[in-house]
C-alpha cells in the first residue's frame, strides 16, 4: 500500500524536479531577488560617495580643528575647512571635494546654510554634516550629554499588549514571517500547479484508466500531494540556503544593520508555518479537484488563476492590513481560507496575532483541506475517465446520477 | 473457481444506459472474446469488471471474489485507449508503471529487456513514447499489460494499428500466455482473431447478451441453415431449400425453417443425384456476428 504511494510521489517529484523548468524557476527567483537586492545595495553604494567635503565658516560656529563625532559614526567622511567660498568653489570644480557647505554669518538667528555641489552627494553626507553641527554647538557640554544629543533617543515601539515590540529599524526576526509567507505562497501556487498539470496530462494522454486499475484514489492522490510537497521542500531549502547566504553577506560584506546580529521572533514564524501547511493541503487538492474536472489544460490554467487572485486578496488589502493589524477585516481575512496564510504573516509586521485566532485559522485551514481532499477523490474517480468532458460541481457533490466508483470514496 | 463472473450487470451514465444486461463467466486459463458493435457496451462493461465503474445493479466477481489492492496486482488490463506517458522514454515509462503492480526494480528491468528485445523494441527504449508509431505504442502497451506476469489479462483491441507480421507476433504470445495459465478476456471487432484464439465468447449489443458460449458449439449452432453440394450433374429442384447460391465448384443451398442438412441429403438421393460432396457449411464467425445482431435489432 505504502510503497505505490512513494512510488507515485517519487515519480511526481522526478518527473518535474528534472523538468528545465523547474531548475528555472529554482534558480531565477533567488537570483532575481538577490538581483533586485544588489542593485538597491550598489545603487546606495554608489550615492554614499566618501570623498571630502569642504565647508566655510562665515558663523565661526565650528572650531578649528573641528571636534571628533559623537554618537553614530558619519561614515568616514572627511571635512576640510576653506577660508573663502572661492577657495571652497576652485576646490569643488578640480575635484578634491564633492560639495561643499557655505554657513550664513546670521546661522544662529536664520539656520541658514548653502549647500553647493556639481553631484548631488549621498544621505551619508548630509548626515554626517549635520551631526558636525550638532557636535560642535554643544562642544561646552560634558561629552554624555553631548553623545545623548547628537544620538538621539532610542524609541522603542511596543504593541498595547506588550508582546511585540519594534526598535525603530526593521529586523530580520519582524520581516521573516511576511518573507516566509511569501514564500510559500509562491510554493503553494507554483506546486499546485505542478499537481494540476499532472492529472490533466494523465487524464488527456489516456495514462488515467490504466493508474485506476493498478492504485486506489487514496495511493494515487497521496502519492501526488507527497511528491509535490517534496517538490515545494526542494525549492523552499533551496531559498533557505539562497536566503542565508544573503543574510550573510548583507549583513557582513554590504553591512545592511537589519541583516545584522539577526535575532528571530519564533511566535510568528510558526504561525505562518502553522497556517501553511493547511494552506498547502487545501490547495494541492484543489487543484488535483481541477485537473481531474476540467476537459482540457488551458481551462485548468484558467480556474488556477482564480486561485491565485484569491490567495492574494491580502496584498491587495495591505494599506487596511497595515493601519489596521487587528481590525475586524485583517481578523476575518486571517480566518478564511485561501487569505489567512499571508493576512497571518502581514499582520505579524504591524501587530501580534493573537494565539486564538491563528489556531482558529489553522482549524479552518485543516477542515476546508480535508473537504478539499474529499472532493479531489470524487472529482478523480467521477473525472478520471471524462475524456474532452468538464466534469459540473453538481456531480461533484453528488447532486448528478453520475457517481461510478462512488462506493469506494475514501 | 471462475477467473470472473459478472451477473446482470446494469451501468448508465445519466440517462444514457450503457450496459442493461450482461452476464457471463470466464473459465480459468481459456481466451474469452467479448464481441459487439460500436457502443454495444463491451467497454464499460470491461470497465465494470476491473471496478473503475461500479455496476448499478448485478455482481462481479474477479478472481475469486470483489475487487481488492491485491487482485489489482494479479490483473492486467490494456484500454482500448492506450495510455502511456508521452512525454517519458519507454523504459521509464514501462518500469513505473511495472512497479505500481508491485514487481521489483530490478526484476522488471531483466523481464523489460527480455520483452523490448522479442518485441522489436530494444532499439527504442530510451526514445519517448510520443516518438514511437502507432504501432509500436500498441506493443509497447501490450508488454505493459504483461510484465507482471498477471494471472487475468484483459485487453480491449488488441490488434488495433497492428501490421500482420505484428498481430501474429501478438497472436503467439497470447497462447503462450493462455498454455501458461493466464486467462484472457480480449473485446474486439476482429473475427478472425477471435475465431482462431478464442475458446468462448460473449455478444452484446445495447448492452444485453445476445450470444454466449463455447465457440465451436456456436458455430454447429448455426450451421444447419446452409450445406454445400457438388454433384455430377445440375441439382434439382429440393423441398425445403429456400435460396441455392453458386459457392465456389460448389452450390451452396440455405435450408428453410424447420428443414435439416440430413432431410436435403435423403431428398438428393431419392432423386438419385449423383452427389460428389456433401458438407454443412459452417458459417464464419463475421456471418453469425451479423445475423445474432439484426435479429436482435429486429
Amino acid at each position: 500500500m505504502m510503497s505505490k504511494l512513494w512510488y507515485v510521489a517519487r515519480h511526481e517529484y522526478e518527473r518535474n524536479v528534472f523538468k528545465k523548468s523547474f531548475i528555472f524557476a529554482l534558480v531565477s527567483v533567488p537570483l532575481v531577488l538577490g538581483g533586485t537586492i544588489g542593485m538597491i545595495a550598489l545603487m546606495v553604494a554608489l550615492d554614499n560617495n566618501s570623498a571630502p567635503v569642504g565647508y566655510v565658516d562665515h558663523a565661526g560656529l565650528l572650531a578649528d580643528p573641528i571636534p571628533a563625532p559623537v554618537g553614530r559614526p558619519e561614515g568616514g567622511i572627511e571635512f576640510i575647512s576653506f577660508p573663502t567660498d572661492e577657495d571652497a568653489r576652485a576646490a569643488l570644480e578640480s575635484k578634491n571635494i564633492q560639495a561643499y557647505y557655505v554657513i550664513s554669518p546670521d546661522y544662529s538667528e536664520t539656520s541658514r546654510i548653502e549647500m553647493v555641489y556639481l553631484k548631488e552627494p549621498g544621505e551619508n553626507v548630509s548626515r554626517a554634516f549635520h551631526e558636525l553641527i550638532r557636535t560642535s554647538l554643544l562642544a561646552d557640554q560634558p561629552p554624555e550629554i553631548a553623545q545623548r544629543a547628537v544620538g538621539g533617543s532610542s524609541v522603542t515601539v511596543r504593541s498595547p499588549d506588550g508582546r511585540r515590540e519594534f526598535h525603530g529599524v526593521p529586523t530580520l526576526g519582524a520581516v521573516l514571517p511576511v518573507l516566509l509567507s511569501v514564500a510559500f505562497l509562491f510554493l503553494l501556487l507554483m506546486s499546485s500547479g505542478y499537481l494540476m498539470q499532472a492529472v490533466v496530462d494523465e487524464k488527456e494522454n489516456r495514462t488515467m484508466e490504466v493508474l485506476a486499475t493498478s492504485l486506489s484514489p487514496l495511493q494515487l492522490i497521496g502519492g501526488k500531494v507527497v511528491g509535490i510537497v517534496a517538490i515545494g521542500l526542494t525549492q523552499f531549502t533551496a531559498w533557505i540556503l539562497v536566503g542565508i547566504l544573503a543574510i550573510l553577506i548583507g549583513g557582513n560584506v554590504l553591512s545592511i544593520s537589519w541583516l545584522q546580529n539577526p535575532s528571530l521572533d519564533w511566535g510568528p514564524i510558526l504561525a505562518v508555518v502553522a497556517v501553511a501547511i493547511p494552506s498547502y493541503v487545501l490547495a494541492s487538492a484543489l487543484m488535483f479537484t481541477v485537473g481531474s474536472t476540467v476537459a482540457q489544460d488551458h481551462e485548468g490554467q484558467q480556474i488556477g488563476m482564480l486561485f491565485f487572485m484569491l490567495f492574494m486578496i491580502p496584498i491587495y488589502a495591505l494599506v487596511i492590513i497595515g493601519e489596521t493589524p487587528d481590525a475586524t477585516a485583517s481578523v476575518v481575512l486571517s480566518l478564511l481560507p485561501f487569505t489567512s496564510l499571508m493576512t497571518v504573516g502581514l499582520r505579524s509586521l504591524f501587530s501580534v496575532v493573537p494565539w486564538w485566532q491563528v489556531a482558529t485559522s489553522v482549524a479552518i485551514q485543516t477542515t476546508c483541506a480535508a473537504g478539499a481532499l474529499w472532493l479531489a477523490a470524487r472529482a478523480f474517480r467521477l473525472g478520471m475517465l471524462r475524456y474532452g468532458q468538464r466534469l459540473r460541481i453538481g456531480e461533484i457533490l453528488g447532486k448528478g446520477r453520475a457517481a461510478p466508483m462512488g462506493r469506494n470514496l475514501p | 473457481m471462475h477467473a470472473a463472473e459478472v451477473s446482470h450487470i446494469a451501468k448508465s451514465f445519466g440517462r444514457t444506459q450503457a450496459v442493461a444486461d450482461v452476464s457471463f463467466a470466464v473459465e480459468r486459463g481459456e481466451i474469452f472474446g467479448l464481441l459487439g458493435p460500436n457502443g454495444s457496451g463491451k467497454t464499460t462493461t470491461l470497465r465494470v469488471l476491473l471496478d473503475v465503474f461500479k455496476p448499478d445493479g448485478g455482481t462481479v466477481s474477479i478472481l475469486g471474489g470483489p475487487m481488492s489492492e491485491e487482485k489489482k496486482n494479479r490483473i492486467g488490463y490494456m484500454p482500448e485507449d492506450r495510455g502511456l506517458y508521452q512525454d517519458l522514454s519507454l523504459e521509464k515509462c514501462l518500469l513505473y508503471l511495472s512497479t505500481l503492480k508491485g514487481v521489483p526494480a530490478k526484476e522488471a528491468r531483466t523481464r523489460l529487456a527480455e520483452h523490448l528485445e522479442r518485441f522489436d523494441l530494444a532499439e527504442h527504449k530510451g526514445k519517448k513514447v510520443k516518438e514511437l508509431s502507432k504501432g509500436m505504442q500498441q506493443k509497447a502497451q501490450i508488454i505493459n499489460t504483461i510484465l507482471h506476469r498477471p494471472e487475468l489479462i484483459v485487453i480491449d483491441e488488441p490488434f488495433t494499428a497492428l501490421d500482420p507480421l505484428n498481430t501474429q507476433l501478438v497472436k503467439d504470445l497470447m497462447k503462450e500466455l493462455r498454455d501458461q495459465g493466464s486467462t484472457i478476456i480480449m473485446s474486439t471487432h476482429q473475427m478472425p482473431q477471435v475465431e482462431e484464439l478464442c475458446d468462448r465468447i460473449l455478444l452484446i449489443d445495447d448492452g444485453r447478451d445476445l450470444l454466449y458460449g463455447d465457440l465451436d458449439q456456436i458455430r454447429r449452432q448455426y450451421s444447419g441453415h446452409a450445406v454445400l453440394v457438388r454433384s455430377a450433374g445440375d441439382l434439382p429442384d429440393v423441398e425445403g431449400v429456400a435460396q441455392v447460391v453458386p459457392h465456389n465448384n460448389a452450390t451452396k443451398l440455405m435450408l428453410a425453417e424447420g428443414t435439416s442438412p440430413q432431410d436435403v441429403l435423403e431428398a438428393l438421393i431419392a432423386q438419385r443425384v449423383i452427389v460428389e460432396r456433401f458438407e454443412i457449411a459452417v458459417p464464419t464467425l463475421d456471418e453469425i456476428f451479423i445475423r445474432v445482431v439484426e435479429e436482435g435489432d429486429a
